[in-house]
C-alpha cells in the first residue's frame, strides 16, 4: 500500500472515531488547546511589552548618545542621583561642546518631584534642559510656545508642559496655557503644552530651563546626564569615544558611561528574551499537562477498546497497524487541540492589539503545531505500543 | 479425500497456561490432527475442553507451548507477526460466536475491514466482492447500517461474508450458532454446507451441539484438552 493511502486511510479512520466520540475528542483536545492558548498568548504578550518599549525608545531621537553617571542603565535609573558616580557641572557640558560633528548638546538636570497648581497638586518630573532638547527629541506643542536660548540665558522662569501632568494639574491641558505652576519655592509661567508623545516620563514633564533651577533646587549645579545629538548615525560611535576621552580627564571610568541608545535597546532586548523564554517555560507546564491528559484518555481507550485489537489483529492487522492506529489518532487529538487554540489565541491578540501593541509571529505559530504533534506522538506513543502489544487472542477473549 | 491436500497440520501440540498461582494449566496435550482441503469438519466437546483454545492455536492468534503447526508446508513457529498477520488476512476467516463486529463502522465497512490490512494489491476488486457477498447473503440492504441495528443472524451473516472477502483457503468458526436461535442457527449452517458444497471451501467448527455437528461429515471430539475421537 503506499503511504498516503496509508495515512489517509489511517486519518479516515481516526476521523471517523472522533465523530463517533465528539464529547471525549472535545475533552481529550481541549488540554492541548489551553496548553497553545496559554503560550501563544504568552509569547504574544513577551512581543507585546518588547514592542511596546521599543515604540517608546523610538519617540527619543535617533542618534543619540547619552552621557551618565555610574555604569550605564543597569546600575542608575533616571532617578540616579543616588549612589556614586560623576555629577556633571556646565564645564562638562562645555568640554564636550569641543566635540566635532555635534549637532545637539543637552544638559539635564532630572528629578522626581511634586507639582502644583492653583488647585491640584501631583507628582510628575523636573527636567531642566536647553532648547536643543526640542529639536533633538522632536517635541511639539499642542498649543502656547517652546521656550527659546534667550529664556536658558536670563534663567526665565518658563516652563512647556508634558500632555499627562497638564491634564492632571487642569482641568483641560490647554487651560495651562498661561497660568503658574509651583514647584517647591520655585514659580513657573506655563508657556506651552506638549502633544501627547505617549512615553510616560515625557508626559508627565514640566521643561524648563536649566538655568532656573540653579539655586534651591539645584544649589551645586550639577546635571543628572548630558544628552548629545549626533546629525548621522556613522557617526555615533566616533562621538561616543571622544566623549569618553574628554570624560576620562575629569572622572575615573566606572564613573561615568557614554551609551547609544541602540546599546540601550540591545539590552532591553536581552531582558525581553529572556522573560519571552520564563513565560513559554510557564506556558509549557500547561501544555505538557494537556500531553499528559491526552496519553491518560489514550491509555484508557486502549483499554476499552482492547476487543476491537483483538478483532483487527484477527482480520490480520499487524502490530505495527494497530500502533499507527493508536498513534494517528492521539496526534490528530493534539494537533486539532492546538489549531483550535492557536485560532482563540488569534482572536484574542487581534482584540487587544486594540489597547496593547500585542503580536503573534511565526515562532508561535510553529512552537503551537510542532509542540502539538510531537505531544501527540510521545504522549500517544505508550499507549498505542500497548495495544499493539495485546495479544491477539488474549484482546479476542476480552470481555 | 485421500487424494487431496493438507490446508494444516498439527503435530503433537500443547498448550499451557501459567496460572496465577504459578501452577502449569495444560489446555490442549498432544494434539494431532490435518485439515484437508475442502473438508466440513466439527470440533465438539464440553464448555472449558480447549475447544477455542484449539482454534485459536489453528488460526495463528496464539502459538502453541510445543509441537508444530505447518501451513503451506510452512511451520508457524518460525514466522513473525508480520508473517502470521498475512496468514490471518489473507489464509483463513474467522467466524465467532460473538459476531465480532465493529459497532462503529457499517455493515459494508465492516466487511471490507480485511482489504485495508492486506500490504499486497488483491487480484479481485474488495469493493465488488463485499456487494457481491452481501447480495447472496440477503443483506444488501442493510449494508450502510451499523451492526447494533440488525438481527443476530443478519450479524452472523456479515460476519461470515467478512470471513470470506479475502478469499480464505480456510474459515474457522468457532461456535457460530451459540449466540443464535434454533432457527437461526441452523440458517447459517445451511450458509456454511452450501460453500462448502459449492466453492469447496474449507470449514472447521467448533460446537458444543451434537445435532449441529452431525450436519458436517467429520466430528474430532475433544475431552480436557485432547481428542479422544476423530471420524475422518
Ligand atoms: N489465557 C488463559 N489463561 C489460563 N487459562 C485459560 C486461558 N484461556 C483459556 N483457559 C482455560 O483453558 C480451558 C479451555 O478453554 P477454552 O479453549 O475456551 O474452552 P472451550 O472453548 O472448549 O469452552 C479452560 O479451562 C479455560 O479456563
Ligand atoms: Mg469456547
Amino acid at each position: 500500500m503506499k503511504i498516503t493511502t496509508e495515512i489517509s486511510l489511517l486519518l479516515k479512520s481516526a476521523w471517523g472515531d472522533f465523530r463517533r466520540d465528539k464529547v471525549r475528542t472535545a475533552l481529550t483536545s481541549l488540554g492541548i488547546t489551553i496548553g497553545v492558548l496559554s503560550v501563544v498568548l504568552l509569547i504574544a504578550l513577551g512581543l507585546g511589552l518588547k514592542n511596546y518599549i521599543e515604540q517608546t525608545f523610538e519617540s527619543l531621537g535617533a542618534n543619540l548618545v547619552m552621557v551618565m553617571p555610574g555604569s550605564g542603565i543597569s546600575s542608575n535609573g533616571p532617578a540616579g542621583m543616588v549612589g556614586g558616580g560623576a555629577e556633571f557641572d556646565e564645564k562638562d557640558v562645555r568640554d564636550v561642546r569641543n566635540i566635532p560633528n555635534l549637532k545637539y548638546v543637552v544638559p539635564v538636570y532630572f528629578r522626581s518631584i511634586a507639582i502644583s497648581s492653583a488647585d491640584a497638586e501631583k507628582i510628575g518630573y523636573l527636567m531642566g534642559v536647553n532648547e536643543e532638547l526640542f529639536p533633538l527629541m522632536d517635541v511639539k506643542t499642542v498649543t502656547g510656545e517652546l521656550w527659546g536660548k534667550t529664556d536658558v540665558g536670563k534663567k526665565a522662569k518658563v516652563a512647556v508642559l508634558g500632555y499627562t501632568i497638564a491634564d492632571d494639574l487642569f482641568e483641560r491641558p490647554e487651560d495651562a496655557l498661561g497660568k503658574t505652576i509651583r514647584v517647591e519655592s520655585l514659580r513657573l509661567k506655563v508657556v506651552g503644552i506638549v502633544e501627547k508623545t505617549g512615553d510616560r516620563e515625557t508626559d508627565r514633564s514640566a521643561m524648563i530651563p536649566y538655568t532656573a533651577t540653579f539655586g534651591s533646587l539645584n544649589p551645586k549645579k550639577t546635571f543628572w546626564a548630558v544628552y548629545l545629538g549626533v546629525p548621522d548615525e556613522e557617526m555615533v560611535s566616533g562621538v561616543k569615544g571622544e566623549a569618553e576621552r574628554i570624560l576620562l580627564k575629569r572622572y575615573d571610568k566606572d564613573e561615568f558611561s557614554v551609551t547609544e541608545q541602540s546599546e540601550i535597546l540591545k539590552t532591553v532586548n536581552q531582558i525581553f528574551g529572556i522573560i519571552n523564554l520564563i513565560l513559554i517555560a510557564i506556558g509549557s507546564i500547561s501544555l505538557l499537562v494537556g500531553g499528559v491528559g491526552i496519553m491518560n484518555i489514550m491509555y484508557a481507550t486502549v483499554t476499552e477498546r482492547t476487543r476491537e485489537v483483538g478483532i483487527r489483529r484477527a482480520l490480520g492487522a499487524t502490530k505495527r497497524d494497530i500502533l499507527l492506529q493508536f498513534l494517528t489518532e492521539s496526534v490528530v487529538l493534539s494537533v486539532f487541540g492546538g489549531l483550535i487554540g492557536l485560532l482563540l489565541a488569534a482572536l484574542i491578540v487581534v482584540i487587544v492589539r486594540i489597547w496593547f501593541p500585542v503580536a503573534l509571529n511565526l515562532l508561535a505559530v510553529v512552537l503551537a503545531i510542532g509542540v502539538s504533534s510531537a505531544i501527540g506522538i510521545f504522549f500517544g506513543v505508550f499507549p498505542a505500543k500497548k495495544a499493539a502489544d495485546l495479544s491477539p487472542m488474549e484482546a479476542i477473549r476480552y470481555e | 479425500m485421500k487424494t487431496t491436500s493438507s490446508i494444516i497440520s498439527l503435530k503433537n501440540v500443547f498448550k499451557e497456561y501459567l496460572l496465577g498461582d504459578g501452577s502449569v494449566f495444560v489446555a490442549l496435550k498432544n494434539i494431532n490432527f490435518e485439515i484437508h482441503q475442502g473438508e466440513f469438519s466439527a470440533i465438539i466437546g464440553p464448555s472449558g475442553s480447549g475447544k477455542s483454545t484449539l482454534m485459536h492455536v489453528v488460526g495463528l492468534l496464539d502459538k502453541p507451548s510445543r509441537g508444530e503447526i505447518i501451513i503451506n508446508g510452512k511451520d508457524v513457529a518460525k514466522m513473525n507477526d508480520n508473517q502470521t498477520s498475512v496468514l490471518r488476512n489473507s489464509y483463513v476467516g474467522f467466524v465467532f460466536q460473538q459476531f465480532n463486529l465493529l459497532n462503529k463502522l457499517t455493515i459494508k465497512e465492516n466487511i471490507l475491514l480485511p482489504a485495508t490490512y492486506c500490504k499486497e494489491k488483491l487480484d479481485f476488486d474488495a469493493d465488488q466482492r463485499a456487494e457481491m457477498l452481501m447480495e447472496k447473503f440477503g443483506i444488501i440492504s442493510k449494508k450502510d447500517s451499523f451492526p447494533n441495528k440488525i438481527s443476530g443472524g443478519q450479524q452472523q451473516r456479515v460476519a461470515v461474508a467478512r470471513a470470506l472477502l479475502m478469499k480464505p483457503q480456510l474459515i474457522l468458526a468457532d461456535e457460530p450458532t451459540g449466540n443464535l436461535d434454533h432457527k437461526t442457527g441452523n440458517e447459517i449452517i445451511d450458509l456454511f454446507e452450501e460453500l462448502n458444497k459449492s466453492e469447496n471451501i474449507t470449514i472447521v467448527m467448533v460446537t458444543h451441539e451434537m445435532e449441529i455437528a452431525e450436519r458436517t461429515r467429520r466430528q474430532i471430539r475433544i475431552l480436557d484438552g485432547e481428542i479422544v475421537n476423530d471420524n475422518k
